[in-house]
């Protein structure tokens, strides 16, 4: 689960994908770009970590389901 | 002689029957027969009669309609699990408990009957179909543990993706309980609080036979009634099912359906790489294209320096063409003189010239 300052990866990557989209938007400053990139450069080698480590949490339900509850 | 007969069973006929019921259920609590259906026929919407029939006999059946979960017809190879029994008007008859078709040309048979009905009813639809979300977090599997295609789709999906929480209904995915048990474990999924983003139902390849759990009537309405969205995954590619068709997304395999739930971490990796790499360029232009806008601003502002320097230079040269014919000598250059003195007789005056001073005498004075 997400938190705010915890982001999932899908969470990242669309952060990730709003920041590409700055620099094609109206809102784009020369000023903010270098910070920009920046942010952008960290959230990819987030994102590579993230999934290069991440394991799927697989649990067998303990609820029978051989008989009407 | 008559009293040295045995002693013979005596029976009322309500005993009579109740004990050959009794028999029956004590030597086939349970029996399975297979004959071929005759006389088929569902009355009041509720109850199910049919004749089971081979070459050397026949024998009457009734089930309820609920129990039917596949359908037949007359003509049709059937197995039916059944209790035998002796009605009361002394009639034998099986009452079944579940039928399904024998053989591969009435499992086709069913299937197909099957399919035109829910196809009329719309159940498979297109329109009816809900996408699955693009990076599920939480996901509901419905599959025997010990199947070989929920290993695969387990494998598949640790190599693909991560950090998914994945909670299995183990259940049974083939033979007579397998479509109830997989019922259950729909709607379990369906009640929970937190529900999964998808529901996955796996199985890997089989016979017809081994895979007609997933032609159930029950199982497929389920399915398409699910508020989850659904991905199922069941035998091979050539497979189809009517889960298949009544599921959100139909997978060839499990391991396609893996691949269908989730993007692979490497191409995302790839991808983000992609976009961040995609940006470098993005960043050149904008300084280029900065770079561009200032020098055009500076010829601009030389240009227009230039405009106003050769302006002034142009009136300061009128000015000093101006201020040229002012100058006294100028005057004199053309022939005039200038006189100073006092303009009365007798006074004396001095009278410059271009190239001379001259002192002389006032004689007269004239007024014009």
């Amino acid at each position: 689960m997400s938190t705010k300052n915890n982001p999932t990866i899908t969470e990242k990557m669309a952060m990730l994908r709003d920041i590409t989209a700055w620099f094609d938007s109206d809102e784009f400053v020369i000023e903010q770009a270098t910070g920009k990139f920046a942010e952008a450069e960290k959230l990819a080698r987030d994102i590579e970590q993230d999934l290069a480590h991440a394991k799927n949490d697989i649990t067998v339900l303990k609820q029978k389901f051989d008989q009407a509850a | 002689m008559e009293n040295e007969l045995p002693n013979l069973p005596t029976f009322s006929v309500s005993d009579l029957i109740a004990s050959v019921n009794q028999t029956f259920e004590y030597a086939y609590p349970t029996l399975e027969v297979t004959g071929e259906v005759a006389s088929f026929k569902v009355n009041q919407g509720k109850f199910v009669f049919f004749d089971l029939k081979d070459a050397g006999g026949s024998v009457g059946c009734f089930m309820m309609v609920w129990q039917l979960r596949v359908p037949i017809e007359d003509g049709m190879r059937v197995v039916v699990q059944a209790t035998p029994k002796l009605t009361q008007w002394g009639k034998f008859s099986l009452t079944v408990q579940s039928v399904r078709p024998s053989g591969e040309g009435d499992l086709r048979k069913s299937f197909e009957l099957l399919k035109r009905k829910l196809e009329l009813e719309g159940l498979f639809a297109p329109e009816r179909k809900r996408p699955l979300p693009e990076m599920p977090q939480h996901i509901g599997v419905i599959s025997s543990t010990q199947a070989a295609g929920y290993a695969d789709f387990i494998k598949i999906l640790g190599d693909r993706w991560g950090g998914i929480r994945v909670d299995v209904a183990q259940v049974q995915v083939q033979g007579r309980d397998a479509p109830d048990q997989m019922i259950r474990a729909i709607n379990y999924f369906n009640e929970q609080a937190e529900l999964p983003e998808v529901i996955v139902i796996i199985r890997g390849g089989g016979s017809a036979d081994d895979l007609a759990a997933f032609n159930d009537e029950l199982l497929v309405r389920e399915i398409a009634a699910s508020r989850i969205p659904t991905l199922v995954g069941v035998g091979h590619e050539t497979d189809e099912s009517l889960a298949d068709l009544a599921a959100d997304v139909r997978a060839a395999t499990p391991s396609n359906a893996a691949q269908l739930l989730v993007p692979d971490r490497r191409q995302l990796i790839a991808m983000s790489r992609q976009l961040v790499a995609a940006l470098l360029p993005r960043m050149e232009r904008v300084l280029d294209d900065s770079r561009v806008q200032v020098r055009l601003l500076m010829a601009q502002a030389i240009d227009q320096a230039e405009i106003r320097i050769t302006t002034a230079i142009d009136q300061l040269a009128v000015m000093q063409r101006y201020i040229a014919e002012l100058n006294p000598a100028q005057v004199l250059v053309r022939g005039y003189a200038i006189m100073r003195g006092e303009a009365t007789p007798g006074a004396a005056i001095v009278v410059e010239t271009i190239d001379t001073i001259i002192t002389a005498e006032v004689t007269h004075v004239d007024q014009k």
